[in-house]
């Protein structure tokens, strides 16, 4: 037998190897690697075919404070105002487009769904959220859902063919952008980028009324200029990119899109950093709002429609609203939704 | 980068590709390149560390070369030594002895913090160094002439498939290879891809899903029963077994392909009918280093009977504390010295003969007693402190717990584990290349589709880095 009779045995023998294999492979074993690895699908699985609305969201849909009278999560709010709509949401904390793109996808062509509520959560394109280190877990759950055969995404499991990078690796990537994405800023500013701002806060500290230092105050202090003072650029931000495919996607199902803008506590923020940190804050709201709004999509603008008071964690930038603010943020929604199901009213 | 990740996948047949093409006078660039490519994939910085080791031993052999006398040679030995020894010191020791002198002084009430230093310990740095370290002596014994190409010795220090892990080798074996003009060869192509098959699966099947179970008794063992801790402490032998001689495998496997034969690093060393034969069969090239470095330089067994067993203790505890600086590691190699020399003398005076005969009924049970001891001793290699280690053994002596077996091993992992002590135990004194090439074909390739099924389908995904390279 000569050596190219050899090796044509083998590749044929190869390709009916893999063939068999990812047919045994996802007959047997790929539902229980689904629900070890990537249970994350089930949310997808419990919306039923004839949704009319699904809400994408994370830990802000559904937090709640412990004296709230209405402990209904903001999409619970949104569908108690359709009563004759079936709205389902599906909520992962700690999630971001990233994850709402890989969702979405997996959402049966069968299902008649036609609007898509999707969270729009403006603090997710900070360079220390989008290299989180709780990233690589993140990216490691979604590798079973990629859009391929079964045997090929376990095979990318095996030898973790996804963004897998320790704490201190992803610590360095947030820093770089820090230090080196400069500030490009319409007046005149002490400062050509984040670390530099945050630095000079760090140094200086934040007094107290009676001169001491009060160390609480400029920890909180710097974690919103390190929350808050980045422009996005739409050209390089891997969430722009994320948000860009949904967009995509629901243009192929034919899907009506709508972005929630979360709010922010932007009061606490104009009283630590004064207008310099709103004015970052304005910036990205405005061109996330018309970056979309050209792109066909609604976006309901809630940054500033929930007080201070109504923030739930008060030592930390979350998006964890008490009753008054969920109901206000599903209040803006539902009139969007108003305004898009019923276009002649 | 690892193995066992996509990134070896494509960077290795990129890099075997180009071996073949570029001419056999270029190959040492291309060689380098891709080996501190290789390692600068974990952090950029620590090429740097290399490359420094590598000019100090380059020169040290090149002037202790044109010295006629040993005693000439020795500042250059020192230069090497010190350099050499310096640097692991500072990065893998450094940090234990400020602690250990903080815990001193605090004994006595006296508040005294040494600082500590910041960066992460080098992968492979305590295998590279030992490498180059063998090459500075044989140097200066005059056993070994220095090399004059720098390009050939920076590729002995960082040849990419041995560099992190081992096989650690002599000068006098690997530079002569990587200097001789290779072919391609289709027989290289085939041994090598089995022995990176075989080695991807006890590395990914076996030893990444014992790890698993493994990590969380060692975690939480007052979770767990008295059964359930042993047979911990059994995986663990199966799982450190694997994870390293599955990472030996590949290696020999990558560097045979280019023509390149890498010493053997493991020999059934669980059928060992003892501790000296384990040591025979375990981490060959680290037990050869000690021998021909250490071991025989104090003057091995040709000195009086106290001084030899002196001899092997030292081995011992200093093959302990190379592994990593912890008082476990100290105590791993005491509790090895310590069997070995009470077998020696047990053998000594009840007069026991070495059994010859393989697998007979003796052999079984000295192998079984000899595995059951050396796990033992592994649960001090495993624990991060003396006191976990303690802990893991009074659990499991601990009669007053009323806990119900609650481990969930994986049927598919048992089986797979099964499969490989058998094979394992077929494999006795022989290698996976050359006991496959001896079956049918009909069956090699069934066996070749299972291995490449289960590493795809069953890998563990959870802890894959490979144990050794902490070291």
């Amino acid at each position: 037998m000569s050596i190219i009779t050899k090796i044509i045995i083998r590749i044929i023998y190869l390709i009916i190897f893999l063939v068999v294999s990812n047919y045994v492979y996802k007959v047997y074993f790929f539902e229980k690697d689904i629900q070890q690895y990537s249970d994350i699908i089930n949310l997808v699985r419990k919306v039923p075919d004839n949704a009319d609305i699904v809400y994408l969201g994370e830990s802000s849909n559904t937090t709640v404070r412990g004296d709230d009278k209405d402990k209904r999560a903001i999409s619970t709010i949104i569908a108690d105002n359709f009563p004759k709509l079936k709205i389902y949401d599906i909520t992962k904390p700690a999630s971001h487009a990233d994850v709402y793109k890989v969702l979405i996808s997996h959402i049966p062509k069968t299902n008649k769904l036609k609007t898509l509520i999707v969270t729009l959560n403006l603090r997710s394109f900070n360079a220390q959220w989008i290299y989180s280190d709780l990233e690589t877990a993140i990216q490691k759950s979604l590798v079973l859902l990629r859009p391929y055969p079964p045997l090929i995404n376990r095979f990318m499991l095996s030898f973790k063919a996804y963004d897998i990078k320790t704490k201190k690796e992803r610590e360095r990537q947030f820093k770089h952008k820090w230090k080196h994405d400069k500030y490009n800023l319409p007046f005149k500013f002490d400062f050509d980028n984040l670390k530099d701002w945050e630095g000079y806060v760090w140094h200086k500290g934040v007094l107290n009324p009676d001169g001491t230092k009060n160390f609480e105050l400029k920890n909180l202090t710097c974690h919103y200029i390190k929350a808050y003072a980045f422009q996005i650029d739409t050209l390089k931000s891997p969430r722009i990119k994320d948000f860009d495919q949904i967009v995509e996607i629901a243009k192929k199902r034919n899907w009506k899109l709508v972005f929630n803008l979360m709010a922010e506590n932007t009061q606490r923020a104009k009283e630590l950093l004064g207008n310099d940190i709103l004015y970052f804050l304005e910036y990205n709201r405005k061109l996330l709002i018309d970056y979309y709004q050209r792109k066909g999509v609604t976006v309901v603008d809630n940054l500033n429609s929930v007080e201070n008071e109504q923030f739930i964690d008060q030592d930390w930038t979350t998006e964890h609203y008490a009753e008054k603010g969920r109901q206000t943020i599903a209040t803006n929604v539902t009139d969007t939704l108003m305004k898009i199901l019923n276009p002649k009213k | 980068m690892l193995f066992n990740t996509i990134d070896f996948l494509i960077f290795f047949p990129i890099v075997i590709f180009c071996y073949f093409l570029t001419p056999n006078k270029y190959r040492w660039i291309l060689l380098l390149a891709a080996s501190y490519y290789f390692y600068m994939s974990w952090k950029i910085e620590y090429i740097f560390l290399i490359i420094f080791s590598t000019l100090i031993d380059y020169y040290s052999g090149l002037k202790m070369a044109k010295l006629p006398n040993k005693k000439d040679r020795k500042p250059y030995l020192i230069i090497s030594l010190v350099t050499n020894l310096g640097l692991l010191f500072a990065f893998k020791y450094f940090n234990f002895a400020s602690e250990s002198i903080t815990s001193i002084f605090s004994n006595f009430g006296i508040s005294f913090e040494p600082p500590l230093m910041k960066a992460l310990l080098p992968v492979g740095i305590s295998f590279y160094t030992f490498q180059t370290l063998s090459y500075s002596i044989d140097v200066y014994l005059g056993k070994q002439q220095a090399e004059k190409h720098l390009g050939y010795f920076a590729l002995y220090v960082s040849f990419f498939p041995q560099l992190v892990a081992g096989p650690i080798e002599r000068f006098s074996r690997l530079t002569p290879q990587l200097k001789e003009k290779h072919y391609f060869s289709y027989n290289n192509l085939v041994n090598g891809l089995r022995l990176i098959l075989y080695g991807l699966f006890i590395k990914m099947v076996i030893a990444d899903n014992i790890s698993a179970i493994v990590d969380k008794i060692y975690l939480t063992p007052q979770d767990y029963s008295s059964i359930d801790i042993l047979i911990g402490i059994f995986l663990y032998s199966f799982q450190i077994y694997s994870d390293f001689y599955g990472y030996s495998l590949i290696a020999i496997g990558s560097a045979l392909i280019m023509g390149i034969k890498l010493m053997n690093n493991f020999k059934t060393p669980y059928l060992a009918r003892n501790i000296s034969e384990f040591w025979q069969r375990w981490h060959i090239s680290l037990s050869t280093w000690f021998r021909d470095y250490l071991y025989y330089p104090l003057g091995g067994n040709r000195v009086k009977i106290y001084r030899w067993a002196l001899n092997i203790f030292i081995v011992f505890v200093i093959s302990g504390i190379w592994h990593g600086a912890n008082t476990t590691f100290i105590i791993w190699g005491t509790l090895f010295g310590l069997f070995y020399l009470l077998e020696k003398l047990f053998n000594s005076i009840f007069k026991i003969k070495q059994i010859d005969s393989h697998f007979s009924f003796k052999h079984i049970l000295l192998s079984l007693k000899t595995f059951i001891l050396i796990s033992l001793i592994w649960v001090f290699f495993r624990s991060q402190s003396f006191a976990e280690a303690l802990n893991i053994f009074s659990y499991i002596f601990d009669t007053s717990r009323d806990i119900k077996s609650s481990l969930n091993i994986n049927i598919i992992t048992v089986i797979f584990l099964i499969l490989f002590i058998i094979s394992d135990i077929a494999m006795y004194n022989s290698r996976f290349d050359k006991s496959i090439s001896k079956l049918n074909s009909i069956y090699r390739w069934a066996l070749y589709s299972i291995l490449i099924f289960a590493i795809i389908a069953f890998a563990g995904v959870d802890n894959f880095a490979f144990i050794y390279f902490q070291f």
